[in-house]
């Protein structure tokens, strides 16, 4: 029994083939309950969810939604490659993701990212590097990060310029504070003892973080004191708004694209939430495999992903994203960094205002 | 001059009324969380150490200047009414300035004015509320002592100045869309929390439990999960053909939720991925309108 009726379900990060059998099967068993014989899955009721304002779950049509990373909308469409650095040239990226070697040209005005605005020359082969395509073409990348990591959470440990940041109740992470950006972090982080939380973001170096950008204000409360915000669903034509971040892989098992949401249903249980922890915002109660819609309000890229784990850390940030406008709500979902390069984000800047819709 | 005469009274239950509201608004939520972590938004411009003790103060003050506003309002205390209004009219110039700020400095951030309602990022109308809270503050300095109207054109005068108020103060109020869409809200079912073992009972009441029994499904669910407004519970069993999954899809509702089931036979090889299994059969127990 992968959870049990009233038993925990690890969800934290799921990936993995079973992780991904779990999802497929459970779509394959909605799919079943709710078909009808020779008909539209949906159909017999469109007229009836018309009529009493359904919410964006029942307005998609399950025979109609997208497959996990299926691009939708009208917006440039954005593709991401991860890999590890092979050689770089001023104008050629070689990179050594899962499918092999594949070489990418560079734009002219392609920037480069490593701990902040750089020469391509400057990176060095082995870094862990996320090129983000230029649209409508595989093989040219106009934007490029090395080495890019984050770490949200709440402080556990800290002292001279190192902390260790708890994820969740199952993942810690260390910190190292670079001298350089300490100023900068203290102005939006000024409590670093135990007990705060914390979100930044730097460069990756193993098992340790430089920290070198704060990804948002350090919340006036400590995490122990979290409470739910009691904020009325506002669904417009189906949908919720709000910020959307992105989380590294946890692990290489980890699946590249999909969404750690905040609402997986806590009679579920999540390995990873801590359990005081209420949801930020009340948001519809998801499961892990289920799909849902992601539109970057700022790009208008669009793309359906699976739910792939339970957003412990976005849970604890009541924080709005003020890219290109103040979000309406707190963190809706936290993508993956693959997931959020192609819907057209730029992980430096930590998040973008996103629109969701809960595809059944 | 009546009217100048009316005006200068009627800004006293506006401000007591809005000094006590904004105070009781922090308290309730305070008192709910059992905390006062919960209200420090409405100082998060000052340093995290003083923003306890300065919520404690704004409290206090909005409870001071309210009740004060009232208790000078009368004969007794007609000494002190200036003073009062004075220090209202500075409350809600600091209060203006406040906001400003924190537009500038913290735009993420709601103002905390009353409490759990403003969570939302101040904009340009919480500006002009303080600062026409404050220039009600000042209309009333001198106002002098608060009487009952003789019934007639001066009461109406009266009436009608103090509900043109109420209504431009609540115009400049975005918490007054909070406090409507709470009036009219009832909880969707998918955000409705619902134990599992509540399904699980639901389910082995029904007519779609019973119409698969046959099947042997066994006595607990492989696996079970809740997604929007149903929960999901799979259990093996065998049928005619071998092996299948009985599937029960069970609605978060308190009474008489629907209920559907349908049985899918296990692929015999590997499945390919995603593909939809197409049903031997389904059932339907009053199908609920949500899908």
């Amino acid at each position: 029994m992968d959870g049990g009726a009233a038993g925990a379900l690890c969800c934290g990060r799921c990936g993995g083939p079973a992780a991904a059998a779990r999802a497929a099967r459970r779509q394959r068993f909605r799919a079943a309950v709710f078909a009808r014989p020779g008909g539209d899955l949906s159909a017999a009721g469109s007229a009836r969810r018309t009529a009493r304002g359904a919410t964006a779950a029942r307005a998609a049509t399950p025979g109609r939604a997208g497959g996990a990373g299926e691009a939708t909308g009208g917006a440039a469409h954005f593709r991401a490659v991860t890999g590890t650095l092979l050689d770089i040239s001023p104008h050629i990226l070689v990179v050594a993701t899962d499918a092999g070697e594949q070489r990418f040209a560079l734009t002219a005005g392609a920037a480069v990212w490593h701990g902040g605005a750089v020469h391509a020359t400057e990176l060095r082969p082995g870094e862990r590097v996320v090129a983000r395509l230029a649209p409508g073409r595989k093989d040219v990348a106009d934007k490029v990060w090395a080495g890019i990591g984050r770490v949200a959470g709440t402080i556990s440990e800290s002292g001279a310029g190192q902390l260790t940041v708890a994820e969740g109740t199952s993942r810690t992470q260390a910190v190292v504070i670079a001298p350089a950006a300490a100023n900068r972090i203290r102005v939006r982080f000024p409590h670093l003892e135990p007990g705060n939380l914390i979100d930044l973001i730097g460069l990756r170096h193993g098992a340790v973080l430089e920290a070198l950008v704060p990804a948002t204000s350090q919340p006036a409360y400590l995490a122990s004191r979290l409470t739910r915000v009691p904020a009325v669903v506002k669904t417009a034509a189906g949908t919720f708004s709000g910020s959307a971040t992105w989380h590294e892989p946890a692990g290489p098992g980890e699946e590249p694209r999909g969404v750690a949401y905040p609402a997986i249903d806590p009679a579920a249980g999540c390995a990873e939430a801590a359990l005081a922890a209420p949801c930020p915002a009340e948001l519809p109660y998801l499961a892990v495999g289920s799909m849902v819609s992601v539109r970057n309000d700022c790009t208008g890229a669009a793309r359906v992903l699976p739910v792939t784990s339970c957003g412990a850390a976005a849970r604890l940030f009541h924080d709005r994203c003020l890219n290109c406008g103040t979000s309406p709500r707190g963190r809706v979902a936290d993508l993956t960094l693959a997931s959020f390069v192609e819907l057209g984000g730029d992980p430096e800047r930590a998040c973008f205002n996103a629109t969701i819709a809960v595809r059944p | 001059m009546t009217f100048a005469r009316s005006a200068e009274q009627m800004q006293i239950p506006l401000l007591a009324l809005v000094l006590l509201g904004a105070c009781a608004a922090k308290m309730s939520r305070v008192i709910r969380a059992r905390s006062i972590v919960v209200v420090l938004d409405a100082t998060s411009l000052f340093p995290p150490r003083l923003r306890r003790a300065a919520t404690m103060a704004v409290c206090f003050t909005e409870l001071c200047l309210g009740a004060g506003i009232l208790a000078t309002s009368g004969r007794a205390w007609l000494g002190w009414a200036d003073g009062v209004r004075l220090a209202t009219a500075l409350f809600f110039l600091i209060a203006m300035c406040a906001i400003v700020e924190l537009r500038e400095f913290r735009p993420g951030v709601g103002c905390g004015c009353f409490g759990e309602l403003s969570s939302a990022p101040p904009g340009p109308r919480s500006v002009l509320r303080a600062a026409l809270l404050a220039a009600a503050a000042l209309v009333s300095l001198h106002g002098g002592e608060l009487t009952l109207p003789p019934a007639g054109p001066t009461a109406a005068l009266d009436l009608g100045i103090l509900m043109a108020e109420f209504l431009l103060v609540a115009a400049l109020s975005p918490e007054v869309g909070e406090v409507l869409a709470r009036l009219g809200y009832t909880e969707p079912c998918e955000v409705r929390a619902a134990p599992p073992q509540r399904a699980i009972t639901s389910l082995r009441r029904s007519r779609a439990w019973r119409c698969h029994a046959t099947l042997a499904p066994a006595e607990k669910p492989a696996d079970m999960w809740r997604e929007l407004c149903w929960w999901y519970l799979v259990y093996p069993g065998r049928d005619g053909a071998g092996e299948c999954d009985i599937v029960f899809a069970v609605e978060v509702r308190p009474r008489r939720p629907a209920i559907r089931a349908a049985v899918v036979p296990r692929p015999t090889g590997p499945p390919p991925e995603g593909a939809p299994a197409r049903p031997r059969e389904a059932a339907a127990e009053g199908v609920s309108p949500a899908f």
